[in-house]
């Protein structure tokens, strides 16, 4: 069945009408209609004939789709004011940083290690990560949207000072920022897997031939204090990801991490034998070479423990020294291009 | 460095920024006497200023919303159509609107000097809209 003319312009219009607010419709809709009308008027005095369906078809083409026609008369809608972009993408990786990676270490690394399938975990791990991003991502952008609609300012247009303006960030900063975030992660999964690991555990079984490593009493000693040691450095390098010029005050703790570190190593170097070998398949003398051999492998990488934390303290003591040496800069001078 | 389809993109929206503010002028300065739409746009084509329809009568009815136009349906050849005029505010903020428009356009003469900038190969776009 052939459309009319009065056929399609009807459909064109109803579709405009449609898209637009509902208050403004007729109004727009008929003044819309009338330009049409006057534009075939004008069309069919040149061609000196009724126009056709192509042509009219043509006609509407060259006026536009009905979203675009319509999206003319609707106010520009954004979600948020750009100038709070920055500000809005920084929060989302804090709280995604603050929200995902000590969820990762220690609700789904710790079940992921214990389980029989840990695939299958894994996967389903991996499912309610998504869906927690993008819960965050929307909270976030909620967040944001509605201080935008709302015109919440986060601070008055007039009291800012210059002089609390932040520091303009170096190339070292964003280095130094990325080092210390690689730390902490490291850091958090390395007392994940010391809590997991050693957790009540007084020897490691399983091997072949009924072989079990007994771990000497030095280890329940060591326990808590290598935990809390391992996320306090976490807890620091975090803040100095975050804070990068806190120099002083980050070589101060480290120092004291690096003696603290140096103390228990010292423990259990002066503790003997940190393991013991035992298995019935295994002759009295293959245990006692197998533990003398583990034992020596322990403190060789104890040893080079102590040689690296020694070298880190020595390290930030002299930076702390350079620091009280240095003089004040001077302005840099600016370069406009 | 740009090709072709990039420099005539950045044209393009250039020449969209620099018209935007010079048709609300056109149209303030065209309703003086009253017009309806379809008369409006053709009036001001004749003048070498094409504006496309969707343009068009979303600026009138901006304009009429900030009160520098105001508008009236009424029947005219058979056919109800909206006539607009500039309002006491149009004819108010239009005179200080063209003296904008004037120290601006000399301005940019003295810039320019008595330099002469070769145009450039029009882009599809422009030719497409006048014609």
């Amino acid at each position: 069945m052939p459309i009319t003319n009065s056929d399609l312009l009807e459909r064109y219009m109803h579709a405009v009408r449609f898209l637009l607010p509902e208050a403004q419709q007729a109004d727009i809709v008929a003044e819309i209609g009338e330009d049409l009308q006057s534009q075939v008027e004008e069309r069919e005095a040149a061609l000196g004939h009724t126009l056709g369906e192509d042509d009219l078809v043509a006609l509407l083409k060259k006026r536009g789709s009905p979203a675009k026609v319509a999206g003319g008369y609707l106010p520009e809608r954004r979600l948020m004011n750009p100038a709070m972009l920055p500000v809005y993408w920084l929060v989302l990786k804090i709280v995604l940083l603050w929200v995902y990676v000590p969820l990762f270490a220690f609700v789904f690394l710790g079940p992921v290690l214990a389980v029989a399938r840990p695939g299958e975990l894994l996967l389903r791990c991996c499912v309610e990560y998504w869906r927690a991003a993008f819960m965050t991502v929307g909270m976030v952008t909620t967040v944001f949207a509605l201080l935008d609609r709302y015109q919440v300012k986060f601070q008055h247009a007039d009291s800012w000072n210059p002089r609390k303006l932040p520091r303009v960030p170096g190339t070292q900063d964003a280095m130094t920022r990325w080092k210390h975030l690689a730390g902490s992660i490291f850091g958090v999964a390395a007392a994940a897997f010391w809590a997991y690991l050693m957790w009540r555990r007084s020897e490691f079984s399983g091997f072949p031939g009924g072989s079990r490593i007994i771990l000497g009493p030095v280890w329940k000693l060591i326990y808590w204090p290598v935990l809390g040691l391992t996320l306090t450095s976490a807890f620091f390098d975090l803040l100095s990801s975050l804070y990068p010029r806190w120099t002083r005050v980050r070589s101060g703790v480290r120092i004291g991490i690096d003696t603290g570190l140096l103390l228990l190593v010292a423990a259990v170097l002066k503790a003997g034998n940190p393991v013991e070998f035992a298995g019935w398949s295994l002759s009295a003398r293959d245990l006692a070479n197998s533990a003398t051999s583990v034992n020596g492998s322990i403190r060789i990488i104890l040893i080079m423990v102590v040689v690296i934390t020694i070298g880190d303290a020595i390290h930030e003591i002299l930076r702390l020294w350079r620091g009280r040496r240095a003089k004040p800069a001077a302005i840099p001078s600016m370069q406009y291009r | 460095m740009h090709t072709n389809a990039a420099s005539s993109d950045i044209f393009d929206n250039l020449r969209l920024e620099l018209r935007r503010g010079c048709l609300v002028v056109a149209v303030l300065a065209q309703l003086y006497t009253e017009h309806y739409g379809y008369v409006l746009r053709k009036a001001l084509e004749d003048h070498g200023l094409a504006i496309d329809e969707n343009t068009l009568y979303p600026l009138l009815r901006r304009l009429e919303s900030q009160g520098l136009l105001v508008s009236q349906w009424r029947e005219e050849e058979k056919r109800n159509k909206r006539f607009y005029r500039l309002s006491p505010l149009g004819e108010e903020v239009l005179p200080n609107l063209l003296a904008e428009w004037r120290k601006m356009t000399s301005a940019l003469e003295r810039i320019l000097g008595g330099r002469s900038l070769a145009a450039a190969p029009r882009s599809a776009s422009q030719d497409k809209e006048e014609r």
